[in-house]
């Protein structure tokens, strides 16, 4: 280890210098929560805040201009030109429009809201995530017990459920029938889904079923509709989903506005059904290790060099951003979780982000009443193609075993022998959160491999359904810099 | 109290007023909008302090012809009446009454609230509000009225007297409480007052979304009853009642058929509306 030392003070700098992290103004006035973001082709940024402003950032004389206003709670933004904006709002997705030029918006058209709303406090809408046809994909949070209904709702009421709709409505009494609600509830149309919506909003299909609180929406490069959800009932940690269509993928509240559905109250259903019935995680955020409340997936553009192909996500309570490194195991979308920014200025409340045509990182940062911060963030990247760091991993076989294959992006000089490999899981059940179930060592044996000894091959034996946690901190490159991302979180949740 | 009308008038007519101390002119000037540790209708000298504490120049400047800096803030009146040997008194005042104070925090008050007088109107707010579906619409009109109109079920909910709303209930607990009304409401409407004479009236409404004209004012669009139609609605100069302007495409003739707390009135002189008649026309609402 000694003969490093010189190298780590070089190390820690060499690590830290690509990313300059800057702290843009606020706009004067206004809650700076920003709830949705987008970039321009001119490479302005639009956000729309917590009291629903939405305002347009020029970076070069980093001011603001207000474009719109007075939206209820926006939760996302798209910009389909300079002078259109979707904005999802807790009503409705909503398009703003600047229809003659004077850089404000005059049209705010319902694009869709044929979904029900009841009024507790917890029914946020996310989204729109733009797939390649077009298509708009929203999700929408569960109700909590946290509370209950108001008298008036939108949309139609289930009856499935303990409590009628009288007991329902919040008031005297409320925290003793509270416990019969269910932790999180799906009374009315759509909640815990993600609808695909055609961009004039005249056609919706149900797409996916079985989400608590679906704050990260987006799609990947390869056209994939990716969520983020938050650690709670049924969600042992936060898990990322590559979203099936058709899928139930495991908060069951949202079933009882599954077509035909039968089954009654879908809480009361063993555990052992609705595990056969749900769509596996693709990634999990082991909650406290890596992310507590895991945010927007957006794709990294080409620029960013080794990070091409991987999917950026960000994270409310720890200072960092996470990412997703997709692995296709017998024709399942799973993969790694590596943190990003970690020991960085970034701070917490990271929410919305968005990428410049020039490469820029925007990071838009919220807290409502939780853990978080407020404002905007420039993140510019240097010198990536130096960066040490994984590009990718891969669950395969190497000889006769199975093998993590971990490509970097410099060659590995040193370290290969510290790697440290550990797996866990996390309970799927009704409870809120989970502790590690199943901890356990990995023996594992790492080569050096591939062109230039880019590639470290860890020979183990996988466990199918566990987190594999792979600590590469001992890695250096030539240089003597450790990895940018020294923890990977590999979800197995097939095997090769 | 002094009458600062009179004052500043005197003062006008006299710019160097040499009676009156820095604090003397900054209470009669300066005191409604601006105070020493916390955001009124102005930032309070604790932040104008340390925007211009070694910038006399520029304090002068912006009291000479101020801007409009900041948002859902009214546009502070020019000064440039004080002159600027005064003005530059005042900027040492301010300085000195900052020192050693720290803005209140923000705990308690809401920072980005507005007081009622200063409002912006009009101004629409998508917001949880009382006595409404959750998909509510707050709308200030010029003047002292406010009206809600429900998006779930198309139509005016009521109408309200005073200020406007308070936001923060909603915005400080994600929606867990909802916005109060800042006034007193004086009309409810039951029902939506217009009754399609033909097609489906029990067909679930549709909310279209809203424009806004260059007067700041929404002309909400919807269907009901097959009928697809457009709402503006105006205050009465009086401030006694409404002006509700609607088009539609004149293929359906319309009643008015609400029994309100209001007397009303159409323009087309009857409640009957023919389906000609009913592509543009405005009904007047006065409360009882």
């Amino acid at each position: 280890m000694i003969r490093y030392l010189p190298y780590f003070a070089l190390a820690a700098t060499a690590a830290a210098a690509p990313f300059a992290i800057e702290k843009m103004p606020n706009p004067p006035g206004v809650d700076p929560q920003i709830g949705g973001m987008d970039t321009l082709p001119d490479g302005k940024v639009v956000a729309a805040f917590h009291r629903g402003e939405v305002m347009v950032f020029d970076p070069a004389a980093k001011t603001w201009k207000k474009f719109g206003e007075g939206l209820h709670e926006p939760l996302g933004l798209v910009a389909e030109s300079p002078s259109n904006f979707l904005v999802m709002q807790r009503a409705e997705l909503t398009r703003l429009k600047d229809t003659d030029g004077d850089g404000r918006a005059d049209e705010y058209e319902t694009v869709f809201d044929d979904f029900g709303m009841s009024g507790n406090y917890h029914e946020f809408a996310f989204g729109p995530a733009k797939g390649p046809d077009g298509s708009l994909y929203i999700g929408l949070n569960v109700a909590s017990n946290g509370a209950g209904i108001r008298p008036e709702i939108r949309g139609k009421w289930s009856e499935i459920g303990d409590l009628s709709f009288e007991e329902m409505i919040h008031g005297d009494g409320w925290g003793k029938r509270a416990g019969k609600a269910g932790r999180m509830y799906a009374r009315v149309p759509w909640r815990g889904w993600v609808l695909k919506v055609s961009p004039d909003g005249k056609s919706m299909e149900p797409y996916a079923s079985g989400f608590r609180s679906p704050d990260g929406i987006g799609v990947d490069q390869d056209g994939n509709v990716l969520v983020t959800d938050n650690q709670g009932d049924w969600r042992g940690t936060s898990p990322l989903h590559v979203v099936q269509k058709g899928g139930f993928h495991g908060h069951p509240a949202s079933l009882v506005w599954t077509e035909g559905w039968n089954k009654g109250d879908p809480l009361k259903l063993p555990v052992a059904e609705l595990e056969k019935m749900r769509v596996k995680e693709s990634a999990r955020f082991p909650q406290g290790d890596l992310a507590n409340s895991p945010t927007q997936p957006v794709p990294f553009p080409e620029s960013w060099g080794p990070f091409a192909g991987q999917v950026l996500i960000g994270e409310m309570n720890q200072s960092r951003l996470v990412r997703f490194l997709p692995d296709d195991v017998g024709g399942f979308r799973q993969g790694a979780l590596i943190p990003m920014f970690d020991g960085t200025s970034l701070g917490n409340g990271n929410h919305r982000l968005a990428f410049g045509k020039d490469g820029t990182l925007w990071v838009g940062k919220t807290h409502l009443s939780w853990a978080g911060a407020e404002g905007l963030v420039k993140i510019t990247p240097s010198g990536l193609d130096k960066l040490f760091t994984v590009k990718s991993v891969k669950l395969g076989k190497d000889g006769g075993k199975q093998a993590l294959r971990i490509t970097l992006s410099q060659p590995v000089k040193a370290g290969a022998e510290g790697v440290k490999v550990k797996r866990y899981g996390y309970l799927y059940h009704k409870g809120y959160g989970s502790p590690k179930t199943d901890e356990a060592e990995v023996k594992v044996e790492a080569k050096v491999t591939g062109t230039g000894d880019r590639e470290l091959v860890l020979a183990l034996e996988a466990k199918e359904g566990a987190i594999h946690q792979v600590d590469l901190s001992s890695l250096r490159d030539a240089s003597g810099a450790a990895l940018e991302g020294k923890v990977i979180y590999y979800q197995a949740t097939k095997l090769p | 109290m002094k009458h600062p009308l009179f004052l500043s008038v005197l003062l006008a007519a006299s710019p160097l007023c040499a009676a009156d101390t820095p604090a003397q002119v900054f209470q009669i000037q300066c005191a409604a909008c601006h105070a020493v540790d916390q955001m009124l209708v102005g930032p309070s000298l604790v932040e104008i302090a340390g925007i211009y504490r070694d910038r006399p120049d520029e304090f002068v400047k912006w009291c000479i012809a101020p801007q409009h800096k900041r948002e859902g803030v009214i546009e502070m009146p020019s000064m440039a009446h004080l002159g600027e040997p005064v003005l530059r008194q005042l900027h040492g005042y301010v300085i000195a009454a900052a020192a050693g104070k720290t803005e209140l925090k923000k705990g308690q008050g809401d920072p980005y609230s507005v007081p009622r007088a200063m409002v912006r109107r009009p101004q629409v707010q998508r917001i949880f509000l009382p006595d409404a579906s959750p998909a509510a619409i707050a709308v200030a009109l010029p003047g002292d009225l406010s009206f809600c109109f429900d998006a779930a079920e198309c139509r005016l909910r009521y109408v309200w007297k005073g200020g406007f709303i308070d936001g923060a209930p909603y915005w400080k607990a994600n929606g867990s409480s909802l916005a109060k009304l800042d006034g007193e409401v004086v009309y409810r409407e039951p029902s939506h007052p217009l009754t399609p004479g033909t097609d489906d009236p029990l067909a679930t409404p549709k909310f279209l979304g809203y424009r806004v004209g260059k007067d700041g004012l929404p002309t909400f669009r919807y269907r009901r009853g097959g009928v697809e139609f457009t709402e503006t609605i105006r205050p009465l100069p009086d401030g006694t009642g409404i002006e509700r302007a609607f088009t539609t495409e004149g293929k359906v003739a319309q009643m008015v058929t609400i029994g309100a707390e209001a007397s009303i009135s159409s323009s087309t002189g009857n409640f009957a509306i023919t389906a000609e008649q009913s592509k543009a026309f405005t009904l007047t609402f006065r409360w009882k």
